[in-house]
């Protein structure tokens, strides 16, 4: 009789191996979106999160904001030194405007790479195992929230979006590890600029990779770095961050620059999710072209 | 009412681990460090010990899979090891005696287990590049720390609660 439970228990672990590894492959996936009832168990759990966190949030914005209150006069001395600069700033941003959508009438063109509709969202709940860097936010496809849509702060670019519902979604940073996570970006120099890809995260420095930069291009430390547009799903020139150090790749080929973001990856509330102005073409219409030249 | 009182308390830890880092600054075990709150798996452990064997290997089951959906979006990681621990509990249970700092002692071990099982499942499907060393540093001793201040804050609470659930169960 023992002898059938050890056996019994043993087929428990096995069967039990073999459905994790066929869970975890399910969701490894390259899936668009999530299942139903995943999607359901999210809003309904968002429900719940969204109730909770309002009024913790409040009250630890109030402690927040006696911290503030500490700062006030020292930073007030500074803004107020910022503030001249600004006017002149301000009418010089209205001018260029007014000049560029003349320019665009001129040629007739109507949509830019750069035009994009930005959506507010709280931010309810975050991934506490911090393996994967996710966030959960108050909004989802009834807001027009899509997979892939990027994601900045007041600072910056942030990350995008993984998966969305009907009430909540899902964002993935850029300081989680993920193959997949690649963007299409530019660094600003004073001839030109350079492309390249951000890809990965360096978790001990802080610093995100750009990639592939041309072995040529003069990269210098604290030129800008801000999405180019050219992936098709990010709209153009969201800041992403700074140069610090700039390395050939192993090869000699490309190099490779260090980026300091320019937004927080943890302390993070508020969120605006941007969607592009310019239609992105289908990706089936692509491919049907390519089938016709051949 | 009664019925409904262990369930809402899990959730309740289930939202509070994320509110937890929501609000906590990131330097809190000093800089590059990562804590990581594991409320959920220290009740399902005290649940295991001092409540019913039983209820606390499905009460894992039925939480791990929230947890995966909601977040970690990849089903199969927690869905495995909540139970898995809640039953390792069980086999060491029947070996030690129950006092208040046994039962704290396993339950920190089993915090130790989650995460180093998290660890290897997320290396193998390539979602970390940490070596094992910089784990131990990086994530498993503010984790413990982190984790047995709760527990000394709550194992008291989570006897009385989880004993009398077991008595009401066998009402």
């Amino acid at each position: 009789m023992p002898q059938f439970f050890l056996n019994k228990r043993l087929i428990i672990l096995l069967v039990s191996i073999i459905i994790l590894v066929a869970l975890i492959g399910f969701s490894l996936k390259d899936r668009e979106n999530l299942t139903w009832p995943e999607q359901f168990l999210k809003d309904t759990t968002g429900f719940v999160q969204n109730a909770v966190s309002r009024p913790v949030n409040y009250v630890a914005g109030f402690f927040e904001n006696i911290q503030d209150l500490q700062n006030t006069y020292k930073e007030n001395k500074e803004l107020k030194t910022r503030l001249d600069e600004l006017a002149r700033l301000e009418s010089e941003v209205q001018r260029l405007k007014k000049d560029n959508t003349e320019l665009r009438e001129v040629l007739d063109k109507q949509d830019s790479l750069s035009e994009f509709e930005p959506k507010q969202a709280t931010v309810i709940g975050r991934n506490p195992d911090r393996w994967h860097e996710l966030l959960i936010i108050n909004k989802g496809e009834n807001a027009g929230i899509e997979p892939n849509m990027a994601v900045i702060t007041s600072k910056g670019l942030i990350g995008k979006v993984k998966s969305s519902n009907t009430f909540t979604s899902t964002v993935q940073l850029l300081s989680s590890m993920d193959p997949t996570n690649r963007i299409s970006a530019e660094i600003q120099a004073k001839d030109g600029s350079f492309f390249g890809l951000i890809e990965g995260y360096d978790k001990e420095k802080g610093l995100l990779l750009l990639k592939r930069i041309p072995y040529d291009a003069k990269v210098e430390k604290g030129q800008n770095v801000i999405t180019s547009g050219l992936g098709g799903v990010f709209p153009k020139s969201l800041p992403i961050g700074k140069v610090v150090d700039v390395v050939p790749d192993e090869f000699g080929l490309t190099q490779t620059a260090y980026v300091e973001p320019g937004a927080d990856f943890y302390d993070i509330g508020h969120v605006m999710v941007v969607k592009r102005g310019v239609l992105q073409p289908e990706l089936m219409e692509m491919i049907d072209e390519k089938e016709e030249e051949l | 009412m009664r019925r409904f009182l262990l369930p809402l308390i899990l959730l309740g830890l289930f939202i509070a681990e994320s509110i937890f880092v929501q609000l906590t600054p990131p330097g809190l075990f000093g800089s590059g460090k990562i804590a990581v709150p594991r409320f959920l798996i220290v009740s399902l452990l005290f649940l295991t010990i001092y409540g019913s064997k039983k209820h606390g290997v499905i009460y894992g089951l039925l939480f791990g899979l929230l947890f995966d959906i909601v977040y970690v979006e990849i089903i199969g990681i927690y869905l495995f090891l909540f139970p898995l621990i809640a039953y390792i509990t069980t086999k060491l249970m029947k070996i030690l005696q129950t006092n208040v700092a046994m039962a704290s002692i396993i339950v920190i071990v089993g915090v130790a287990l989650l995460e180093a099982g998290a660890y290897q499942l997320n290396f193998l499907i390539h979602r970390t590049d940490m070596d094992f060393a910089s784990f131990l540093s990086v994530r498993l001793a503010p984790t413990l720390i982190l984790n047995l201040i709760f527990i000394i804050l709550a194992a008291f609470p989570f006897k009385r609660l989880f004993e009398k659930y077991a008595l009401s169960l066998n009402d």
